[in-house]
This record gives structure tokens, sequence and C-alpha cells, in this order.
């Protein structure tokens, strides 16, 4: 598999803090790579300098086969960026500000495809004052794909989507994958990176503190909940010895954390329902999400 | 060919701006005309004006020729500082950086978009000088007038963007342009004759770009003889041009300065 992107060793220093502290990761050819943290976990200043807007302290980085900081322009034609926060000229359309970006690009797609994939076609004609934040947000995408980038930077996309702007974009981004485009994403939506990334990166105070598939990620943490309310008459430490488990109760509902032993507890709990005709309300077994590993793994847990 | 055509592309971007702002236009044209018609008129019993080094000019060529100069500082000044703070605050420049665009064809483009909104003021402010104020313009005054003007567009974006780092918002921009231009102006023969001033003030005028630039626009078209080219205007205008340029070259940032 191809890299379009290795880091090795990275640092990014501010004066006195470390905004990125010795990362390291690789983005694979086609994939969405994503970059997760809170605010100042160090996503932004990692991905300006992928786009070649910061230097780096120490460290390298291969963007395309080149260094950002020396990318020369037939490097910036085959990369798209959606940058964190930018503004357009209110009384330009859709159309003539796409225009005026295609014709920077030597291979640039067609204006009224940009706008169909982005789902801003009927838009065209508005001048981009007119347009709500999450369309001025699409068009930020739209430039973003306008030059036919082999590989796209989105920095946190959809921060002040609605959710069904926020589904209506990941189709889009989703689409961009299947015609080869490789993607690197920041986001704190926890919803989008498990949906969207293939791999993902989770840092935190400049470090990468966990890596991996999604799923991997969620599996590695190896705990999943079983939760149901406690019924009237049983005692805890009964439940306790009946399926062999460390149950707590909270609000009267019990609760219990499992790694491995899941499938006996499960077995000898419903057994024991079944046998005592014990109802067990509200009993429900849940896996932990890509948040709790989020939680987990940035130590921001409550 | 590819550098030119992306200019072209800037420059048109930005003139269909313009022509959607009623603001700019307001600015850049209807300010100078309406000073030129109320000032001319209130001083049209003179007849003729003392310009500077004493020469007698009438009221109308004295008029005509500053503040086209005058007009001509407020939009390239104002203008180019306002486009570039603005468009570097909301990350727009940040995104051209980003992008294959040659960075020097932004630039280019700010200048012949400024060049054609500066050519358009000075043909508006000559045609209602004739026509309207019975101006007599030499052919050859005419062409200076139009020469000066570039050799203006030169400096006054070159001042500008000299500055911008130090311009944090657009607003700070659209105020410290027309204070600028408009305290120049006093001091040099634009809205006042220059020998109303205290004469340190006026030597000290001599040497920054408004003073040599409405003087010479004033004598192109009051003489009745000459070429109308004055070499230390060149001199001034080109050095402020220069240094200006050069100043650019090392402070100009794409990035937004507040995050």
């Amino acid at each position: 598999m191809t890299n379009v992107i290795e880091v090795s060793n990275l640092t990014k220093k501010f004066g006195k803090l470390v905004a990125v502290d010795n990362v390291s990761f690789a983005v694979h050819e086609g994939e969405i790579f994503g970059l997760l943290g809170e605010n100042g976990a160090g996503k932004t200043t990692t991905i300006e300098i992928l786009e070649g807007f910061q230097k780096a302290n120490q460290g390298s980085v291969s963007v395309l086969g080149a260094d950002p900081r020396h990318g020369h322009r037939d490097w910036r034609d085959r990369i798209g960026l959606v940058l964190q926060e930018s503004d357009f000229d209110p009384l330009h359309t859709v159309n003539e500000t796409l225009r005026l970006f295609a014709s920077f690009f030597s291979r640039p797609r067609d204006v009224a495809e940009t706008l169909e994939m982005v789902g801003l076609a009927d838009k065209a004609n508005e001048r981009v004052g007119r347009l709500s934040g999450g369309q001025k947000r699409r068009v930020d995408v739209a430039l973003g794909i306008i030059g036919h980038p082999d590989l796209l930077f989105l920095d946190e996309p959809t921060t002040g989507f609605d959710p069904v702007a926020r589904r209506e974009f990941w189709t889009v981004i989703e689409g961009l994958r299947e015609t080869g485009t490789s993607i690197v994403l920041t986001t704190h939506y926890m919803e989008e990176a498990e949906r969207l990334c293939d791999r993902l990166a989770i840092m935190s105070k400049g470090q990468i503190v966990a890596e991996g598939t999604s799923a991997s990620l969620i599996g590695a943490l190896g705990a999943t909940t079983i939760r149901f309310e406690l019924p009237s008459g049983v005692e805890v430490p009964t439940l306790c010895s009946i399926t062999g488990a460390e149950f707590t109760v909270h609000d009267n509902m019990a609760s219990v954390l499992l790694g491995n032993s899941l499938p006996e507890v499960l077995l000898r709990l419903l057994t024991w329902s079944q046998s005592t005709g014990t109802a067990l309300n509200g009993f429900e077994v849940v896996r932990p999400t890509l948040n709790d590993v989020f939680l987990g793994a940035t130590g921001s847990d409550e | 060919m590819r550098f030119i055509r992306l200019s072209f592309a800037q420059a048109v971007y930005n003139l269909r701006a313009y022509l959607r702002s009623a603001r700019t236009v307001a600015l850049g044209v209807v300010m100078p005309v309406g000073l030129l018609v109320i000032l001319s008129w209130v001083f049209a019993h003179q007849g003729r004006i003392a310009a500077a080094a004493g020469y007698q000019i009438s009221a109308i060529a004295f008029y005509a020729g500053g503040l086209t100069a005058y007009g001509l500082m407020l939009g390239t000044f104002t203008g180019v500082m306002v486009a570039v703070v603005s468009a570097r605050e909301a990350g727009w420049l940040k995104r051209f950086r980003g992008s294959p665009m040659p960075p020097g064809s932004y630039l280019t483009g700010e200048i012949i978009f400024n060049v054609v909104i500066s050519l358009a003021l000075v043909i508006v402010m000559m045609v209602i000088s004739t026509l309207v104020y019975g101006l007599h313009v030499r052919m050859v005054g005419l062409v200076a007038v139009f020469c000066y003007a570039l050799l203006g567009v030169f400096c006054f974006t070159a001042i500008a963007l000299a500055i911008t780092r130090i311009i944090t918002t657009p607003e700070m921009g659209s105020s410290v342009g027309p204070f600028v231009t408009i305290t120049l102006s006093f001091t040099s023969g634009v809205f006042l004759p220059p020998n109303l001033m205290p004469h340190w003030l006026t030597s000290v005028s001599n040497y920054l770009p408004l003073e040599p630039l409405a003087q010479s626009m004033q004598y192109a078209l009051a003489m009745h003889a000459g070429t109308g080219f004055e070499l230390r205007t060149f001199i001034v205008l080109g050095i402020w041009g220069v240094v200006g340029f050069a100043v650019a070259q090392r402070t100009f940032t794409w990035q937004p300065l507040r995050r």
C-alpha cells in the first residue's frame, strides 16, 4: 500500500507550548484518515504543517512525496484544502467564486458537476453573501475539490451544521472516497469519525494517544455493559452470586462492565430469569462507542 | 501566458465586486466629482489660484488636477488596503496561497484593477472639467495626466501593501485610508491653495507622494507650453513605490493576523 502522507517524530512548539509532540503516522492512498482530539489538542497545527502553512521544529513530513514547505505549484495542483475558517466575497455568486478557483488548477472539475456533488446546484447563481452558514461551508468544500485533488484536507468541515446537513455531507465525502481521493479529516464529532474514517488517530495534548480503525479501537476497550432495572425483592449480592459478576446498582439500575466473560454471565443471567420468572425490565447490552474510546484515551472522562 | 490570464481573472473578479458595491463606487468616483463641483463653485470668483511655487493657474485647472490626484490616492490607497486586509482576515489569501495560483498574479490583478478604475476616474474628471467648466487642455497635457495616474497607482498600491502588516482589520483600513488622504490633501494644495499653509508644512509635503502628483496634474492641465512631465514627480513617487514594494516583499503575510 502506498502512503500519501508520512509523518515521523513531528514536533512543533509555540514558545514554551509544545503544540505537537513527537507525532508519527501515515495515511494510505485512497483512505479517509481521521485526526480526533479536543480543541487545542494539536490537530489543526498538525494539519497546517502538512498543508505547508507552518514549519515544524523537528521531525520529517512527506506529503505526496514532497516536503510541504517546498511544495511547488505542481504539488499544490494535486491538493485540496478546506480550512477551519474562511469567508468569501459576499458580492460574487457561487458560480463566479468557483470559476475563479477552477482557473488556478490544471485539471479542474466542471463547476456544475462540483456544485451537484456538494448539493448546491440550485444555488449556482445566488450571491455568496445570501447563503446560510451550512451552505457557505459547502462552498468551502466545493473550493476544496474543484481542482480534482488526489489528497483533500478537511479541517472540522461540519462544525455548525445541523444534523441533516451533516448526514448529507457525509454522503458527499463517501462519494469522494469512491473516486479515489485520499482524505485527511479533523473532527470532534465521534459519530462522524466512526462513520467516515477508515483509520483514525486520537490526539491529546499534542500526542497521538490511540491509533487504528474505529472497530479495532473499540474492540481494544474490550468491555461491554449489561444493564437492567433491579427486579423487586432481589438483592445485589444474590445477583452477583447467581451470575458471578460484580453488579452495581445506581438509580435502581443494575449494571456491570464485562470483557471476555460476557457470554457466560449473559447465559447465567438469562437462565435464572427464565427459571424463576423474574422480569428484566429495560434490559440492554451496550457496546462501547468511539466516544468511550475517546474519553478513555484523552483522559477527559467526566 | 498563464500568469497573465490569471492576473486578468483576478482583475475581472475585483472589478465585478467593485461595480456591485455602491459604497466603493461612491468613494472612488462620486466623492472627487462632488468635491470638484462644490470647490470650483465656491472658488469660481477667484478666477486664478496661486498653485505651488506661486504659479497662477485657473481655479478649474487647480481643482481638476488636485482632486483627480486626491481621488486616485483615496481609491487606490484605501482600496488596496481594504481589499488585501479583508481577503487576508477572511482566510481568502490563505486559500490562494494553498492553491497552485502564482502569488504574483493576485497582486498583478489588484494593480490592473486599480489602473482600470483610476483611468475611469481620470476620464470622468476630465470630461466634466472640459464640458461643464470649460477647461482647455492640450493633448500633451492629457497624456501627461494619464501617465501620472499610472505612476500614482503604482506608488499608492505599493504603500498600501507595505502597511497591510499593521492594519489588522478592514475597518481599520477604511478609516486610515481616507484619514491619511484627506490630511495630506490639505497640506498638498488639493483643497486649498498651498500658500495658505505654513511654509514648513508644504516643504515636508514636497517629499510625500500626494503633493508632487497633485501639483504635476494641475500644471499639466493649466500649461500653455512644454510637455507637462516633471522629473521630480517621477523620482519622488518612484522612490515611494519601490521602497513600498520592498517593504511589502518582506512583511506581507497571506495568513490572517487574528486567530
